[in-house]
């Protein structure tokens, strides 16, 4: 797991803004953080490469869940996929909430179908030419980091 | 060897033969009727003569004193009297013979007609005593298949003649028919010079003069044949429905195996290009001070090659959806679907002014979604091709040829010669250079596939520079999916 724009990791599980990446392909990573940076969204950038990785870090077998601002969650992962780790986190009572949106490369009907039936806040399809990858990373960040009210706040009191 | 279930007379096929509670054959050994006796009146009449002529001769006698004469003549005239009266009676006697004979000759004309009758028929027909299951009678057919002459099968029972469950089992449907008191119907096997044969065996009581069955008739037709070819019927009816879920299991294999190729594609074969893409764009964007224009002219190729292979792997996708998903029919206005589709590809291509045509009141019962992939794929090659055009017009409507109604999608540009019009819906085959009119030419593959899913058509009619105009209908003779079983119905024996 690597936080390459910032050391901090989250330590109480307090919502700072944090973006879970979870993506096997390095290539996608980069070009993810570029995108993000190209856009002006500075907030801290946690990676997962796969779906165990992400969930040791939300779920944390001797800890309080970790929750992020925002997760962008591919669905082909290696070891636990993607969907398989949207199931986890909507089954937890501390991270039910928090948006996930699923970015992947799939536009298959049925992974769509399954991660709204599991929750997903968001379907997002990689475009292949980066100009458009990257305009949709902008309206990413901007509506679910910015235009969004997002619930990590409140989660104390609804739960 | 087995035998059915006794079943009612009721089945069908079999004629039931009307012999209800009539005995067509009476009991061989019936005992002989009574001797006809001389009339009580007759004997009356010759004791009565007797005894007159005794009491005259008494009386004689007495009136001339000589008793044992007139004993004697009393005796004489009384057999006398007698033997006139036997002549008669033995004459009376003779007559009533000569009748019996006659009538006997009759019955046994009859018996004869009916043995012959019984003889020359290819069912098999005997009639057995109820209380020992004896034969009273076997036709020639039974006397053939079983090798057992009638002199000697009448005193037999089944088990004289049969192995002994299969008699204990003919025995068991005897009795069974003869307690139902009506004609049943069974399904019998037997052993034969043939080989085992299987019968549909008709049975009934036979009554005698009170009423009370002391016999079983049975009337035995070999359906062995029809059993075989039935069974046959049944193995092959079988073997068609194995081999239609052998392959309805193989190509929902390959239907499975080209759904998980087609995600591969989706997936895999994408992401190499985003990197492909990214990475060209991340060296424009942070050394385009290090590279001449030739060099950014190289990323600017490698990019738009890059693009043009993601939306061939899109094409691909589609034509392999368009091949794969669901067809679900509803009512769809194809006239709001292709306004709708004229204001994306106007989006698309902000420079250009088409003017675009949609006919009202155009209605087709299609899949909305394939309908407006069907659509899409036409119009935007109609807005493509009209790229070179002065007025570019595209117009989607609706006519009728030879009776049948037709959707149309037609431009008036670039067109193409008629004579390759067999390669136009043919993924892969393009009619225009790349370097005029862009293209991944899966696009009329895709439009053709919805249509032969839709159980429709689909042609062409253009001329270089003068426009083409697609015809295409939504309905029509052929299913919209193979039936996945055909479940034949074969009418039970029972």
């Amino acid at each position: 797991m690597t936080t390459p724009e910032s050391a901090e990791t989250p330590a109480s599980g307090a919502s700072d803004g944090t973006i879970l990446l979870v993506e096997d392909s390095p290539d996608d990573v980069m070009l993810t953080q570029r995108a993000l940076r190209k856009n002006n969204i500075r907030n801290t950038v946690v990676v997962a490469s796969d779906g165990e990785q992400a969930l040791e870090y939300l779920l944390p077998r001797d800890g309080k869940p970790l929750v992020p601002e925002l997760i962008l969650l591919d669905i082909n992962l290696p070891k636990v996929n993607g969907l398989d780790v949207l199931r986890a986190i909507r089954a937890n009572e501390r991270t039910r909430y928090v948006a996930v949106v699923v970015l992947t490369t799939s536009s298959e009907e049925r992974d769509i179908v399954s991660s709204y039936d599991l929750g997903a806040n968001s379907y997002v399809r990689k475009p292949v030419e980066f100009d458009n990858f990257l305009e949709a990373v902008r309206v990413l960040g901007l509506y679910w980091l910015l235009v969004n009210q997002n619930p990590a706040g409140i989660r104390t009191a609804v739960r | 060897m087995s035998s059915s279930a006794p079943g009612s007379a009721d089945p069908a096929p079999c004629p039931e033969p009307d012999i209800s509670d009539e005995h067509s054959w009476q009991e061989p050994h019936r005992p002989a009727a009574a001797r006809p006796a001389p009339s009580w009146a007759m004997l009356g009449l010759a004791a009565a003569t007797a005894a007159v002529a005794g009491v005259l001769a008494v009386v004689v006698g007495a009136a001339t004193g000589r008793p044992v004469l007139a004993g004697l003549v009393a005796v004489a005239a009384d057999s006398l009297v007698l033997l006139v009266y036997g002549g008669a009676a033995v004459r009376a006697g003779r007559a009533q013979l000569r009748e019996r004979a006659a009538a006997e000759l009759d019955a046994e004309a009859s018996h004869n007609q009916l043995q012959k009758l019984i003889d020359n028929t290819a069912a098999v027909i005997y009639m057995k005593r109820i209380d020992s299951g004896r034969y009273l009678l076997v036709n020639r057919e039974w006397e053939r298949l079983f090798k057992v002459g009638r002199q000697q099968a009448i005193n037999l029972t089944d088990r004289g003649v049969f192995p002994r469950e299969l008699a204990d089992q003919l025995r068991e449907n005897d009795l069974w028919t003869a307690e139902q008191g009506r004609t049943v119907q069974f399904e019998e096997t037997a052993e034969t010079e043939h080989g085992s044969r299987t019968y549909v065996s008709v049975k009934f009581p036979v009554l005698d003069s009170s009423g009370e069955p002391y016999a079983v008739c049975g009337i035995s037709t070999d359906i062995t044949e029809w059993k075989q070819a039935e069974a046959e019927a049944r193995r092959l009816a079988a073997e068609l429905e194995t081999r239609v879920r052998n392959r309805t299991a193989e190509l929902e294999a390959s239907n499975k195996e080209l759904d998980a190729f087609a995600y591969t594609v989706s997936h895999d074969l994408r992401a190499p290009l985003r990197s492909l893409h990214g990475f060209s764009q991340a060296l424009q964007d942070d050394y385009t001070d290090r590279l001449d224009d030739s060099g950014r002219e190289y990323l600017r190729r490698l990019q738009a090659n890059v693009a043009r292979m993601g939306h061939m792997i899109d094409d691909l996708l589609n034509l392999s959806r368009s091949t794969r998903v669901e067809l679900v029919r509803r009512d769809v206005d194809l006239g709001a679907l292709a306004d709708e589709v004229a204001e994306e590809l106007a989006a698309a291509d902000t420079g250009r002014q088409v003017t675009v045509v949609v006919q009202d009141g155009l209605h087709a019962h299609a899949d909305p979604q394939l309908l407006r992939l069907l659509l899409h794929n036409l119009m935007s090659n109609a807005w493509k091709f009209t790229g070179r055009t002065g007025h570019p017009v595209v117009e989607v409507g609706r006519c009728e040829r030879a009776g049948h109604t037709l959707f149309v999608v037609r431009d008036n540009g670039a067109g193409f010669d008629m004579r390759y019009a067999d390669k136009l819906f043919t993924a892969f085959q393009r009619l225009h250079p790349a370097a005029e009119f862009e293209g991944t030419g899966i696009g009329l593959a895709i439009v053709a596939r919805i249509v032969h899913r839709h159980g429709g058509r689909i042609f062409a009619e253009a001329a270089p520079d003068q426009g083409a105009s697609f015809y295409f209908s939504l309905e029509g003779q052929m299913s919209e999916r193979p039936e996945q079983t055909a479940r034949p119905v074969l009418a039970g024996v029972q």
